[in-house]
């Protein structure tokens, strides 16, 4: 019997009973903790989409009053970014595999990310709190601009605390991960020498940490307006409402690219391992990230062209936008050229990398679009706006995290799932995607405004097929979710190193073990893309 | 990091000096609010210049910044940075409308 075929006690068996799982330290199971707790706030917020949805078959009243409608909207859009989109790759992924890419035992505070997974809970039961509490669930959109915030009298306090407290789970998650990258990478690996996902991860949680606070007190001033009647945003008793837009969306805009830059680092790990290359151009990839997260601080006013703001200040705004182009395209180029001349393995996780590229493609360029004045005054708060942002968050995140869902699937649970049916609710989900979200460019070119109830007779014929392309993708998302979870639980035992992977979280045991890794991982000549696998040791 | 470079033990000279020194930049920063209050936005603006100063001196002194590599300065630096763009963005739209 050889050292790797020695039986050995999984993370998953370390120890026992409830308990052990809801006060452990493990970062593993702290992953699979966000992971259950994000995939349910998923549904919850994908079923409130299709509530839209079926809303807006018809011009009029279908389903439900207009004031429900206004709930609906704002209560998805809260869920799906601070409960889903902004934690799901990195408090799943990055605490998973994060650990085992530097070739450690654990992130740097393990306490402190059972904190961060608690405050996450509290803030998910602030959020949905607001369903039976005071007047229900805020009517504002997930932006909760001033002075509407402030005037309207659905629970916006409780919704914004949700968000606040949503925050602080974030800045820990981010601040223990830069001090584990810088602290506890495994002897002789440089910060050259750690995996674009890493990477990605690291410049993630520089956003974290220092935009999140931004929009901590921005909610608070709300608050404080909306009980204590300070006149800071509402023009009728002295505020200013372009100033909390500023204030809004200096942190939300690089939010954009906590939900982006993992999903890109997802996309870096699974090319070279399906294209069974070294990837083209780490530095560049690398660098890009930090670039996109540098100059994702300086672009916030592009939400903005439309609410007032000086023309000196647009015109900069305008600008800088265009710059995020260049190394996001750095990434798009390097990931393909990875793809060129290599040994190419056609499998689920792979055909999810390459819809990301194809999805943010369009949503990208349909930023840009949105970024160029002229054209933002005819687009702005249409329906071209809610199609741009589906395609870079579900298009390209949400993509992502399914790709990675797949992927790291046999890693996590030592099992591999229906291959077939993972490949079909694939492409269905794809197909299902484009035709729920692409009429919504075309309604937004045609005029249709966003957070309407009620349209004109000739937007009808694309909310239909926007509509019947949201049943398609429900329906996938079901079939990819349930063939994973009975493969979890009845799914046939998979080897340690299923997709032939050249990354080091393959060189341990599937599950892994509590420790991670049985002795010190060692970095091998060429960079973090050319650990052995069964093809190079035949 | 080497043992060396844990080692530093600030002097009680220096520990009083900048907590002088706070208290002065609080004592100008009322003095600005209540006799410069016409002056509206270079009031603002002088009362946030002298809350960075202050920030900076507790960073630097307090917090032992003076010790560390530069690595931190530098990240400490680019938040600032960072401020100072929003600060400065935010006001050229208001005096630009």
């Amino acid at each position: 019997m050889t050292v790797d075929t020695l039986p050995y006690t999984t993370f998953f068996k370390a120890k026992k009973g409830i308990m052990s799982w809801l006060f452990t330290l493990d970062h593993k199971r702290v992953a699979l903790l966000y992971l259950y707790s994000i995939m349910t706030f998923f549904l919850v917020g994908a079923s409130l989409g299709i509530l839209m949805r079926l809303e807006l078959f018809h011009p009029g009243k279908d389903i439900v009053e207009p004031h429900t409608y206004n709930q609906i909207f704002t209560l998805h859009g809260v869920i799906m970014i601070f409960l889903f989109i902004i934690p799901s790759i990195p408090a799943v992924f990055g605490n998973f595999f994060l650990p085992l890419l530097l070739g450690t035992d654990d992130v740097a505070f393990p306490k402190l990310n059972l904190f961060s997974f608690w405050l996450y809970v509290i803030g998910a039961l602030f959020a949905l709190g607001t369903l039976v509490l005071g007047d229900g669930p805020a009517d504002t959109g997930w932006t909760f601009y001033a002075p509407y915030s402030v005037r309207t009298g659905t629970n916006v306090t409780m919704s914004v605390v949700a968000a606040f407290v949503l925050g602080f789970s974030s800045i820990l998650t981010g601040l223990n991960f830069i001090v584990t990258i810088h602290r506890l990478r495994t002897p002789g690996m440089g910060f050259n020498q750690m995996p674009l996902f890493a990477w990605s991860l690291y410049a993630t949680s520089w956003i974290q940490l220092l935009a999140t606070p931004v929009i901590g007190i921005t909610l608070l001033m709300i608050v404080a307006e909306r009980v204590f009647g300070v006149g800071l945003f509402d023009p009728s008793i002295g505020g200013d409402p372009v100033l909390y837009q500023h204030m809004f969306w200096i942190y939300s805009h690089p939010a954009v690219y906590i939900m982006a830059l993992p999903a890109m680092g997802i996309v870096s790990e699974i090319i070279p391992t399906f294209a069974q290359r070294t990837i083209f151009g780490y530095k560049a990839i690398a660098y890009s990230s930090m670039a996109i997260a540098f100059i994702g601080y300086f672009v916030w006013g592009h939400h903005m062209f439309t609410s007032g703001m000086s023309g000196p200040a647009a015109y900069i705004f305008s600008i800088l936008t265009f710059l995020v182009a260049i190394p996001t395209s750095i990434k798009v180029f390097n990931w393909l050229a990875t793809l060129y001349k290599g040994s190419i393995n056609i499998e689920t996780p792979l055909l999810f990398a390459l819809a990301f590229i194809f999805n943010f493609l369009i949503g990208g360029l349909t930023g840009l679009v949105n970024g160029a004045l002229a054209a933002d005054i005819h687009l702005h708060d249409t329906y071209f706006v809610v199609g741009h942002f589906h395609y870079v968050m579900f298009g390209g995140t949400g993509f992502a995290f399914f790709g990675a869902l797949h992927y790291w699937f046999p890693k996590i649970w030592g099992k591999m799932y229906n291959k077939k049916v993972a490949n079909t609710a694939f492409a269905t989900l794809l197909i299902g995607f484009n035709i729920l979200y692409f009429p919504m460019i075309i309604l937004g070119i045609m005029g249709m405004p966003r957070r309407y109830y009620d349209y004109l007779p000739e937007f009808t014929f694309w909310n239909q097929i926007s509509t019947v392309g949201s049943w398609i993708t429900v329906s996938s998302l079901i079939v990819l979710i349930v063939n994973l979870f009975v493969a979890a639980n009845k799914g046939k035992k998979a080897p340690d190193n299923p997709w032939d992977g050249i990354t080091l979280e393959w060189q341990t045991k599937s599950p892994p073990p509590l420790e991670n890794f049985d002795k010190m991982p060692k970095i091998p000549e060429g960079g973090p893309y050319n650990y052995p696998n069964a093809k190079s040791s035949s | 990091m080497s043992d060396k470079e844990n080692i530093h033990i600030s002097s009680y000279k220096e520990h009083v000096s900048t907590w002088l020194a706070l208290i002065l930049l609080t004592f100008m920063t009322v003095f600005v609010s209540v006799f410069g209050a016409e002056l509206r936005t270079l009031s603002v603006a002088t009362a946030m210049i002298i809350a960075t100063v202050k920030a900076t001196a507790v960073g630097y002194y307090f917090m032992h910044l003076k010790y560390d590599p530069k690595i931190y300065k530098i990240m400490m630096a680019t938040v600032l940075g960072l401020f100072v763009f929003f600060m400065l963005m935010i006001t050229l739209d208001y005096i630009t409308r």
